[in-house]
């Protein structure tokens, strides 16, 4: 009963770690059929101020059998390229660490589990944005899987 | 999955469910950002703190540029961000954030936190784009933008601040690294408490209502 207790607990606890500290977002839609071997959840991308010439998309994504993403894009009427990005940190302990930026060629999601492009970390950067990301609107996202092929994915736009 | 027996002494229930709350504590403590505990802020606090009332840079968020001493007006306090336009994930997150952080207080407190952004990269951040950038996120703001890296360097100085142009790409388009954190500096230049990027705006709003408190308002 009571190694029963504790097991609970840990699993209690590494959920926890996992879901992470921060607020989760789940808004928007995940376009991919269930028979797919990777889903993409909570996709959404952010409003931009007029002055802005980048973007960025978020999401989760999950793989039973794992797989790589190799790529993603946009149409024209979006921005003019999309690429995968992740945003680093370098120096400083838990604060005055530099913020940076680098584009990565593939991001691997693991065999029954999940990466998240979020805020600081991964994500795809909307480069040369042909127009704001309006309140309301929804940006479409094609990724390139190794395995899964092409999944569509339509992020919403939002504030935060 | 056995169930708890309903009926049953207290005392043993809560023995078996202590080593579940533990754990789950344990797991919830390593989600704290720097919390200061001797001040009650969720933000981080050097010692000794950065004084930053001596660094002067140009506002253009005004018609005609005029410079600002990076210290709060009496009573209030000073939110200063380096940061640049053409970031796509820090900054609009950080600024959303902030503006969230904001909204989460009454009118009364908001009126007396102002907001300032460092560009680190004058080139492109140009007064009106830097301008029209803030605007997104808040309805006043002070756009501090020099076209002297001497002077950028200084003001990032005394903030513990740094910043690094990148190379530039095919397209001629490049990426700032930066220090991404938010400090609030007090009337006196004294930077009071600073918030590292994913900084809950919830915290940010407690540590704003915290610093504000401790803010003798001006009598009028």
């Amino acid at each position: 009963m009571r190694h029963l207790t504790i097991t609970t607990a840990v699993l209690v606890a590494a959920a926890l770690g996992v879901a992470g500290c921060g607020s989760s977002s789940s808004t928007g839609s995940a376009t991919t059929a269930a028979a797919k071997p990777v889903t993409v959840t909570a996709p959404w991308t952010r409003v931009t101020a007029p002055q802005e010439k980048n973007g960025a998309a978020y999401m989760t994504i999950s793989s039973t059998d794992g797989d790589t993403l190799t790529a993603v894009s946009v149409p024209a009427s979006v921005a003019g390229e999309a690429q995968l990005h992740e945003t680093t940190t370098s120096g400083g302990s838990m604060s005055g660490g530099m913020k940076g930026m680098k584009e990565v060629s593939s991001i691997t999601i693991p065999a029954g589990g999940s990466v998240t492009l979020k805020p600081g970390g991964y994500h795809v950067m909307l480069m040369d944005l042909a127009k704001p990301i309006a309140a309301g609107a929804t940006v479409p996202l094609t990724l390139t899987f190794q395995k899964a092929g092409t999944v569509k994915v339509d992020a919403p736009a939002r504030s935060s | 999955m056995s169930r708890s027996r309903v009926a049953g002494p207290l005392r043993v229930r809560a023995r078996r469910l202590a080593p579940v709350l533990l754990v789950i504590a344990v797991a919830l403590a390593g989600c704290g950002g720097g919390r200061d505990t001797h001040t009650q802020l969720h933000g981080f606090v050097r010692t000794p703190p950065q004084r930053v009332g001596a660094v002067v840079l140009p506002d253009v968020a005004r018609h005609a540029p005029a410079p600002l001493a990076l210290r709060a007006r009496p009573g209030q306090l000073l939110l200063v961000y380096f940061g640049y336009t053409f970031c796509p994930d820090i900054c609009p997150t950080t600024l959303a954030d902030l503006h969230d952080a904001l909204g989460r207080l009454t009118p009364a407190q908001r009126r007396r936190v102002a907001v300032a952004m460092v560009t680190v990269d004058p080139h492109r951040d140009t007064p009106k784009v830097l301008n029209g950038y803030l605007s997104h996120f808040f309805t006043s703001w002070h756009a501090l933008r020099t076209t002297s890296p001497v002077a950028l360097r200084r003001a990032e100085r005394a903030f513990g601040a740094r910043s690094h142009i990148g190379p530039k790409d095919r397209h001629g388009d490049y990426s700032v690294s930066h220090t991404a954190e938010v400090y609030a500096v007090g009337p006196d230049g004294v930077v009071r408490v600073e918030w590292p990027f994913g900084t809950a705006s919830a915290d940010i709003a407690a540590d704003l209502r915290t610093a504000l408190a401790r803010e003798a308002q001006p009598s009028t």
